[in-house]
């Protein structure tokens, strides 16, 4: 604490940030969970219902479940790619003597594209007529068979719009692990070599305690993230066909901006921060977990 | 990070591992490099491929593997992206909002931070978990309720009320960023301006603020990506034509030109990325920086 303050000159700095804060963060929050409990279109008058939202989200909704479970399916495809995609990157990089810059950058390059342009970019690769980047490439390793329209067969299609979005975040927690990786104490890796350690026991007893710290929040970031995507999936196939590829996130816009429904949308974007935390807790009580053991 | 690491790497370099080991070191060295390329390979090739498409003449696209190089160079496609569409309004309108929204997130951060780290308060512990609660919780939360809120004010539809959730999403990464940089500059720095009479705002302007220089260039260049990029609140919010930002400008190609034209397409897509990605590739040792020990941080 400066000596020298003043009780004015604390607000004077700290009440412009906390305004903007609360007017674009917080106040919306508390709105969301007032209008989560009333009927309303935006038009007529609001109608309290109590929990009634809650109830039929939970209980009579089957898009909404639908749209749940996509949302489990799209987080797994997300952090398989980012994680795992980020992790395996990041320790062959450490192995690398030369041109580790050059990687990281060009690793790193998805993420500076806007989704409308990465959606654009994966409609064409994804096309079977005339056929696009992947099935011609399919074509090519002589799995012809395999090749189809994959954002509108209604098996792929989840898969198809969860790619992008692993594909475009991967080279951002890359540079975290690998930063993370590089911090490791080297001795420590080669006292565990002259003991006769092999590469994965070296790996998995020595450098991933290391940096497990790291691995939970980057793990947090990441599905965070993957529960709150939107963009690729919306504009991509706008949840189709059907609800094959409806996110909770995508169903909660449409309720609220196609069918206008306020009170109802709340409730579900409530739901969603509610899910958002408590993947936080689980993270955080199973990995910190695994750290006792 | 690279203080500690650079005398280590050098250190290895000295002393060259005993010559058993050495072969097979040097086969696994080659097998590794032979691996990251091919995965730099398939994470760049549809980038490469983008910009191919859109130097590609139309006929060569419609008939063309899109695994073959073009057959002829064109501009063509450039010259008729910036025909058909608003592009230099929406690159404009991206300008705008993105250094407003910075200018925001930059100067509110650092005041912020300034009053949380080195001012100190009672109840200080409280407000930034209050602001732990916006890296958190999704965006969508938001959406409704800003859309109400708009209405009711008459600020839909302007740059303001995209401007207004970027900053206050972002603000809470700015704000632990410079934190936690403030911790760094030593008490003494303060208690000597104290001392010569500074008060808290001569000690913000001459000490702080001058030092944040670098922490200021990670927190630009990190949020410029997102807010450049940012889709969800300007399609919510931004109705009419003059105010669209590059994403929705780019999203309009396909209807406002029926069959869908996909070398102006591209060419457009090529076009809306350019200055992020110039400013990413001058800038990306700070970048890169800014990302993995704002990610170690956070």
């Amino acid at each position: 604490m400066l000596p020298n303050r003043s009780r004015l000159s604390v607000l004077i700095f700290l009440v412009p940030p906390l305004l903007l804060y609360a007017v674009a963060v917080l106040l919306p929050i508390l709105q969301s969970l007032f209008l989560s409990f009333f009927q309303w279109d935006g038009v007529t008058d609001m109608q309290f219902v109590g929990l009634g939202n809650y109830v039929y989200m939970l209980t009579g909704d089957t898009v909404f479940w639908t749209a749940f479970l996509n949302t489990l399916g799209y987080l797994v495809i997300c952090l398989i790619l980012q994680l795992g995609g980020a992790l395996l990157v990041a320790s062959l990089l450490t192995m690398l003597r030369r041109g580790r810059e050059l990687v990281k950058t060009l690793y790193l390059l998805p993420a500076v594209i806007s989704t409308v342009a990465i959606a654009f970019l994966f409609q064409r690769i994804y096309s079977l007529e005339p056929a696009g980047l992947l099935n011609r490439a399919l074509e090519l390793i002589g799995l012809g068979g395999l090749q189809t329209a994959w954002l509108s067969d209604v098996s792929s299609v989840l898969a198809a719009v969860s790619v992008p979005e692993g594909w475009r975040f991967t080279g951002l927690y890359m540079l975290i692990i690998y930063a993370a990786l590089l911090a490791v104490p080297q001795e420590l890796e080669e006292a565990a070599k002259l003991d006769g350690a092999s590469w994965w026991q070296t790996f998995w007893r020595i450098k991933f305690p290391h940096i497990r710290p790291v691995w939970i929040t980057t793990t947090i970031i990441a599905t965070t993230y993957a529960l709150r995507g939107f963009d690729i999936p919306y504009l991509l196939t706008n949840g189709g066909p059907g609800q094959a590829s409806e996110l909770l996130t995508t169903y909660m816009y449409k309720t609220a901006f196609t069918s206008t429904d306020y009170g109802y949308a709340s409730t579900i974007a409530v739901f969603v921060v509610i899910e958002c935390l408590v993947a936080v807790g689980l993270i955080l009580l199973l990995l910190r977990r695994k750290a006792d053991a | 990070m690279t203080t500690i690491t650079a005398p280590r790497r050098s250190a290895s370099r000295l002393s060259p591992p005993p010559p058993r080991q050495h072969r097979r070191l040097n086969v696994q060295r080659t097998l590794t490099s032979v691996v990251v390329a091919l995965i730099v390979v398939v994470q760049v090739y549809p980038l490469a491929w983008l910009f191919l498409t859109s130097v590609r003449t139309e006929q060569d696209f419609a008939n063309g593997d899109p695994f073959g190089l073009p057959t002829g160079f064109t501009l063509e496609n450039y010259s008729r992206a910036f025909s058909t569409g608003n592009l230099a309004l929406n690159v404009l309108n991206s300008f705008i909002v993105t250094s407003g929204a910075i200018v925001l997130i930059v100067v509110l951060g650092m005041m912020a931070a300034y009053a949380l780290q080195v001012l100190g308060f009672r109840g200080s512990k409280f407000v930034r978990g209050l602001f732990l609660i916006g890296i958190v919780v999704p965006v969508q939360i938001a959406l409704v309720p800003l859309f109400i809120d708009y209405a009711a004010v008459n600020l839909l539809d302007t740059y303001q009320s995209i401007i207004i959730p970027l900053a206050g999403f972002s603000l809470p990464m700015s704000i632990f960023l410079f934190s936690s940089f403030y911790e760094y500059i030593p008490r003494e720095t303060y208690e000597a301006a104290s001392l010569d009479g500074a008060g808290p705002y001569r000690i913000f302007a001459q000490i702080t603020f001058p030092l944040s220089l670098n922490t200021i260039v990670t927190v630009v260049m990190v949020n410029s990506i997102f807010i450049w990029n940012d889709f969800i609140f300007a399609n919510t919010f931004v109705l009419s034509d003059g105010l669209k930002t590059i994403p929705l400008g780019l999203q309009n190609y396909i209807g406002a030109m029926g069959k869908v034209d996909w070398t102006a397409t591209f060419a457009a897509v090529c076009v809306s990325i350019t200055p992020l990605l110039l400013a990413f590739l001058v800038l990306n040792k700070a970048m890169i920086y800014g990302l993995s020990s704002g990610g170690s941080k956070g």
